[in-house]
């Protein structure tokens, strides 16, 4: 139990912090204490977690994935033109992620063998990937997905729960395999705590850093085909700026930026944690300006809450000395 | 392990010391809104006192109805005018619309004289610099009119002095304001959300609590949706109650949680407004999920939304018509070119679509007839 509690301290303190809002938001509003409510931040956490664990392996080798939320448009875009074309929805489903990790494995190209800064070639991505969807589309969105597909993604088993919540715990459990069970995985942390001496110890950095940006962008494709399942339609313009959410997520989850920390199970509670907060405030009707603000403090007080617990200890030890 | 729970509680509790000032900021706004019963009049004090230009409270604004009436319905043209229009983002279909009228507008008129109306756009919403190097080109090729919907208030505003400069009447035809164009043709946002409000009151006898779905909130659409609705409730003493209101970004996916949010949380809610279709689409699924008998009522007309008033499931839309707001707007340009006074803002059409008009022909619902263009000596 010891030896748990350390491995993840970074995450059970930030699950504390979850917790002690969730107690807040309840102090102010009983109704927030509700299953349907804790069901509602669930399904609300998905597409944010799915992208953020996939933004997380980036992270974990240094490198980064701006280009994110547009792969998860032009995912949706391609499976609901194959499955509003009558296509067999399981197909369009492989094909949706066959997208994701060709449009993956562009990235992982820029970055290893064009030698790119990760930030400014899936920055370049970004705008590339968004002006498909846009070419591909003509801006119309492609609308009446047939419920065969949606209901693989949105139906609901017993209590109420929807499938697309036990595809977000699969994501997270393989992706915890991958990191904590195989060898690629510690080749992942190996890049990005210190790519030459990967290198000399005799990884394939280049091979790694692929599968990263591979996993990231199947990862974006997931989120799209919930998504999709879940409007019924595909714009060109969806998940715009989802891309911040998702480092936002990982990083409150004790991913660090410059690489080679970050775990599946902080990720997952960081997305909790914005879902709690999105949740929360709409339960407790704060002006939307303010959700801004409050988010982005909570943001920046997470991230540095290693160095203000530091502080604390640092401060209480002196007076026990004194 | 105390010392941590310690910490992790004293910063919770200053950042949720910032949200409870946000909260108490918010309801003390709203109160100020229900107080203030003549709002109309507010309104214009408002505008007055910040001395900005608001084509929604603006005290010259007339229907082109109106402007036929006083001016005469005939348009004399002179043959061999070139008009510009510049617009922005074809890529939506609201915009598309709006090019297709300024088309129809030109086969009307050539029918007397032979004109031309050359329509640039920018592909998307984030091209400010392309659209102003459409603006300055018409100027330079010396054009004599520039219709012109900006992306922002303020991206075009140096072009707009150049061809002031030149003495070309530029007119703005909605969304962006050029705060110093000559004329504004465009819908009454303001007017959106009252249509809004009416119907839902009409639609649920009078009360029962509603929520409003917020766009981008630096967006004068958004705002001014927003506060029609909201004064329709007050001016009328409605039994409707605003219960909650945040917004979405013009975004589906952040529409369709924060309602999913709501119909948990507020299970008298009988009406959603949205300030978009985009967003009344994505409230659509949400309330379809909760298998929650809540009427959604979105704001532009776009096809999506005519699809799915249909198929019974958005219930209403406000549509401003692009493909006729493009014909006034060549109106009022030429009429301002042949030395008719013009109003400096023009309300362009706009009207409520149900189930019950969502099949009837968009000119039959406006009252539209052809603009009577005759041939100027």
């Amino acid at each position: 139990m010891k030896q748990l509690f350390d491995k993840y301290k970074r995450e059970f303190i930030v699950l504390l912090a979850t917790i002690a809002m969730c107690a807040i938001f309840t102090i102010m509003n009983a109704n927030f204490l509700r299953w349907s409510n804790f069901l509602t931040i669930l399904q609300q956490m998905v597409l944010n977690s799915i992208l953020a664990v996939g933004m997380m392996f980036a992270i974990i080798t240094g490198g980064i994935d701006l280009s994110i939320g547009c792969t998860f448009a032009i995912t949706g875009i391609v499976v609901a033109s194959i499955t509003v074309g009558g296509g067999n929805p399981f197909i369009a489903i492989l094909a949706g992620l066959i997208v994701g990790a060709l449009l993956g494995a562009f990235n992982g190209f820029l970055v290893n063998n064009l030698k790119l800064q990760p930030f400014i070639a899936t920055l370049g991505t970004m705008s590339l990937y968004r002006g498909i969807a846009y070419v591909v589309t003509g801006g119309q969105p492609v609308t009446n997905v047939p419920d065969s597909y949606r209901n693989i993604f949105n139906g609901k088993m017993f209590a109420g729960i929807r499938y697309y919540i036990i595809v977000m715990i699969i994501v997270f459990v393989i992706a915890y395999i991958i990191l904590q069970k195989t060898r690629t995985g510690a080749y992942l942390y190996a890049v990005g705590g210190n790519e030459e001496a990967a290198k000399l110890s005799g990884v394939n950095t280049v091979k790694t850093k692929y599968i990263a940006y591979i996993i990231c962008g199947v990862c974006a494709s997931i989120a799209g085909l919930v998504m999709l399942a879940s409007l019924g339609s595909a714009e060109s313009t969806a998940g715009t700026g989802y891309e911040t959410n998702a480092i936002a997520a990982a990083a409150i989850g004790g991913t660090r930026m410059a690489g080679g920390r970050g775990t599946p199970f902080g990720t997952f509670i960081g997305g909790l944690m914005l879902a709690v907060l999105k949740v929360g405030m709409v339960v407790i009707n704060v002006d939307s300006f303010w959700q801004y603000v409050v988010t982005g403090i909570i943001i920046i007080v997470a991230s540095y809450f290693e160095f203000i617990q530091q502080d604390v200890q640092a401060f209480l030890a002196r007076r026990k000395q004194g | 392990m105390k010392k941590k729970i310690l910490a992790t509680l004293l910063a919770s509790a200053m950042v949720f010391g910032l949200a409870a000032c946000g909260g108490s900021q918010s309801s003390a706004s709203s109160s100020t809104t229900a107080d203030s019963t003549a709002t109309e009049s507010t309104k214009e004090d408002a505008t007055a006192a910040s001395g900005e230009f608001n084509p929604d409270t603006d005290p010259s604004s007339q229907t082109i109805e109106q402007i036929r009436e006083s001016l005469g319905a005939e348009v004399p043209v002179k043959a061999g005018l070139n008009l510009s229009a510049v617009e922005k983002s074809i890529s939506n279909e609201f915009w598309r619309s709006l090019q297709e009228g300024y088309e129809k507008a030109e086969e009307n008129v050539d029918k007397v004289a032979d004109i031309t109306i050359d329509v640039e756009a920018t592909t998307d919403e984030g091209d400010e610099t392309g659209q102003q190097t459409m603006v300055e080109n018409a100027v330079n090729q010396g054009v004599d009119a520039i219709m012109a919907s900006p992306i922002s208030d303020a991206n075009l505003t140096t072009a707009v002095e150049n061809a002031q400069d030149a003495n070309i009447p530029v007119v703005n035809v909605n969304d962006g304001l050029i705060a110093i164009a000559d004329y504004y043709c465009g819908p009454n946002a303001y007017q959106n959300g009252y249509l809004a409000a009416e119907w839902v009151s009409k639609k649920l006898g009078d009360k029962g609590q509603v929520g409003i779905v917020v766009g981008m909130a630096k967006a004068f659409a958004a705002r001014e949706r927003t506060q029609g609705f909201k004064d329709w409730i007050a001016d009328n003493n409605s039994g409707l109650e605003v219960v909650a209101e945040q917004n979405a970004d013009w975004d589906r996916q952040k529409a369709k949680e924060l309602a999913a949010t709501w119909i948990i949380q507020n299970p008298d809610m009988k009406a959603i407004f949205c300030n978009n279709d985009d967003m009344a689409l994505g409230v659509v699924e949400a309330v379809e999920e909760a298998e929650a008998d809540i009427l959604v009522v979105g704001v532009d007309g776009i096809g999506e939304a005519y699809d799915s008033i249909r198929a019974g499931k958005l219930d209403a839309t406000v549509d401003s018509f692009p493909y006729y707001m493009a014909q006034v707007a060549t109106e009022v340009t030429l009429r301002a070119l042949a030395g008719q006074e013009v109003p400096h803002v023009t309300a362009t059409p706009q009207a409520l679509i149900d189930s019950e008009n969502v099949d009837k022909d968009a000119a039959e619902i406006i009252g539209w007839t052809d603009t009577v263009y005759t041939a100027a000596q």
